[in-house]
């Protein structure tokens, strides 16, 4: 099985604060780390290829730092990545992201199964698996748990959907994006983490791909985000109720009654 | 006839009955319309009769897709379904609940649309004809405002238990549509089955009484069982006590767990970090309990009490 593991590179950590001059985002922990869900992904690759053999490709968009992240993913099991880097790719939203993410499966070819981490922590939209699957025109299961190998042609998944659960088969090619309930992402040995520095990453350009240069970077990006700001901390009356314990439930209970809720 | 440069709401079913979030939706969007059309769109098999539903809260439209193929339809079929209705009719917004199959789906519309999609907004509303969609990012410590100026429809996911929903009167013409979707024989439905009992869920309930690490102790636990349930209200909790085993993530309130905005919450022993403050900042009331007078949950409450929540459910235990 030859299965294809899209993983992003996201800030190494999300407490962000403002410049209170500027007014601009400041990020700690500059050093990006791999998006968490992706590691599930990942996980969940490794033990199919575990399963039935086959490979686990890594493919990444984003800056040169991000090889740092796919030489993560390949001390977690992955076999070789693929990076997609250039100037063109800059100010891409998850439109844009999803259509050259596709493009590049297809230069790969021959896929059988392409995994998504159910969303990035950054922005949080798990728009790009949905967007890649339409692409292609394939399937999909997304909030993945468990997914197992059925045959050559096929994949059953358990979809948690938060108030129902399904059982779904998949023919293959398929586009599966993983919960963090599917496993527990094994830690890189030191020997992991050595064999993968000899393991092959390749860069693509804008160059090397078939794009549609109107669906690329800002042209193919129709959101824009044109505000951020620090979330308004909302305040209330916060009016104390009387300090012995037995007449301040006394109190509430009253409350509750004059507003009807009890 | 179908109304074109419409406001679109698709309807989502939670088991049998419509999810609470397009309700909310439909509340919302007719504030918000400012004479616009405002549809829901539903896509649904010949046994179920969600339109009902619908219209007690006042859409001007109904469109409905009735076909025995949307018995467990994938992702695709829906999603192809819903991007043929949009193109044959051209509405302005579609609005989706940022549900795990709204988010499944609203991606899948919005590739063949070729448009923009903002996730998982809190709020939203009209400048003139561009939809201005608010979304929090690095995990709600940040707001960002999203438009998407050049292209339509423009469309965006809510999360759901943001806005109240409130019935309202007034006819809906319903339009019926035919469904032309195909079966996905790639992804076939083995089983389905409905997890929690959608009424008994946190997040439609109208009061809860909140659990967090300075109330986690057994007799407290059981204490304030007992009242919620002469209270007739759910109990949620932060997310340390998601580690309890008679908790689940289910009844975690905050940004990875459940938004809920009920007539009362009152919180035990809660500090009120960010990402609790998010999951229940529209509660009608708010009331906390917490032995430091400091702590962040006081100034996002109406009411407050400085002290021991073991004290004070004790006290309302004995006058309940
Ligand atoms: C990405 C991310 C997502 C998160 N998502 C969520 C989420 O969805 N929901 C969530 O809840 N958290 C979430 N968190 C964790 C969140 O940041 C806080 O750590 C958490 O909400 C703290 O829970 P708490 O208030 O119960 O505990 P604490 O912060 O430890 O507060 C305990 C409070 O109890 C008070 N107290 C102690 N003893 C007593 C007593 N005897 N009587 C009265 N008061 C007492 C203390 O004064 C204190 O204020 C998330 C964190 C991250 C990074
Ligand atoms: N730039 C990227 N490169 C590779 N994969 C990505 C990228 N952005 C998002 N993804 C994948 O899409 C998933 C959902 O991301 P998002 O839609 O941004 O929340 C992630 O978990 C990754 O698997």
């Amino acid at each position: 099985m030859k299965i294809v593991v899209c993983i992003k590179q996201v800030p190494g950590s999300n407490r962000v604060s403002f410049d209170p001059i500027t007014h601009n985002l400041v990020r700690e922990g500059m050093a990006g780390r791999m998006n968490p869900f992706d590691e599930n992904a990942i996980e969940a690759a490794v033990r199919l290829r575990e399963q039935v053999g086959g490979e686990v490709v890594l493919l990444s968009m984003g800056p040169d730092a991000t090889k740092e992240t796919l030489h993560d993913g390949m001390a977690m099991g992955a076999d070789s990545a693929y990076l997609l880097s250039s100037r063109a790719f800059a100010g891409s939203d998850t439109l844009a992201t999803g259509y050259i993410l596709a493009q590049a499966i297809r230069k790969i070819g021959a896929i059988d199964l392409i995994l998504f981490g159910r969303q990035a922590v950054d922005a949080d939209t798990g728009q790009v698996g949905p967007i890649v699957a339409t692409e292609l025109d394939l399937p999909q299961a997304t909030f993945a748990e468990k997914i197992q190998p059925l045959d050559a042609q096929h994949v059953v998944v358990n979809r948690d959907l938060g108030a129902v659960t399904q059982t779904v088969q998949l023919t293959l090619p398929a586009v599966i994006t993983v919960r963090a309930e599917a496993n527990q992402p094994r830690y890189e040995s030191p020997v992991a983490i050595q064999q993968s520095l000899t393991k092959p990453l390749t860069t693509w350009t804008d160059q090397d791909l078939t794009l549609d240069a109107s669906r690329i970077g800002q042209a193919g990006s129709p959101t824009i985000v044109r505000k951020v700001y620090a979330p308004e901390p909302t305040t209330r009356a916060a009016k104390p109720l009387p300090q012995d314990p037995k007449e301040a439930a006394k109190a509430l209970l009253d409350i509750l009654q004059a507003q009807g809720l009890l | 006839m179908i109304t074109k440069d419409a406001l679109w709401i698709v309807a989502e079913f939670e088991g049998t009955r419509i999810a609470p979030v397009t309700l909310q939706l439909l509340t919302k969007a007719r504030a918000i319309a400012n004479g616009r059309t405002v549809a829901a769109v539903l896509l649904e098999t010949p046994a179920q009769t969600g339109e009902e539903t619908l219209a007690q809260y006042g859409p001007d439209e109904i469109i409905v897709a009735q076909d025995e193929a949307f018995q467990n339809a994938s992702d695709r079929t829906q999603a192809e379904q819903l991007t043929a209705l949009i193109k044959a009719n051209q509405p302005n917004t579609i609005l989706f609940g940022a549900t795990p199959e709204g988010r499944s789906l609203a991606p899948r519309v919005q590739d063949q649309l070729e448009t923009g999609l903002t996730a998982d907004c809190l709020d939203f509303y009209y400048e003139q004809d561009l939809l201005v969609a608010v979304k929090p990012s690095y995990g709600d410590n940040v707001m960002c405002e999203i438009v998407c100026p050049d292209r339509r429809p423009q469309m965006a996911s809510v999360r759901p238990n943001t806005f109240a929903a409130k019935k309202a009167t007034g006819a809906a013409r319903i339009e019926r549509v035919d469904a032309t979707a195909a079966a996905d024989s790639a992804c076939v439905m083995q089983k389905t089955a409905v997890k929690i009992a959608a009424t008994t869920s946190l997040s439609g309930a109208r009061k809860i009484i909140a659990l967090g690490r300075g109330a986690n102790k057994d007799a407290v636990i059981e204490g304030v069982r007992k009242v919620a349930d002469k209270l007739g209200a759910s109990v949620g909790v932060s997310r340390p006590l998601t580690d309890r085993p008679d908790f689940t993530a289910e009844q975690q309130i905050g940004q990875s767990g459940v938004t809920v905005s009920p007539d009362l919450i009152l919180n035990l022993g809660i500090s009120g970090a960010v990402q609790y403050q998010v999951g229940m900042s529209s509660s009608k009331l708010v009331i906390s309990v917490n032995r430091d007078s400091k702590a962040p949950i006081m100034v996002q409450s109406d009411y407050v009490w400085t002290g021991d929540a073991a004290a004070l459910v004790a006290a309302l235990q004995d006058l309940l």
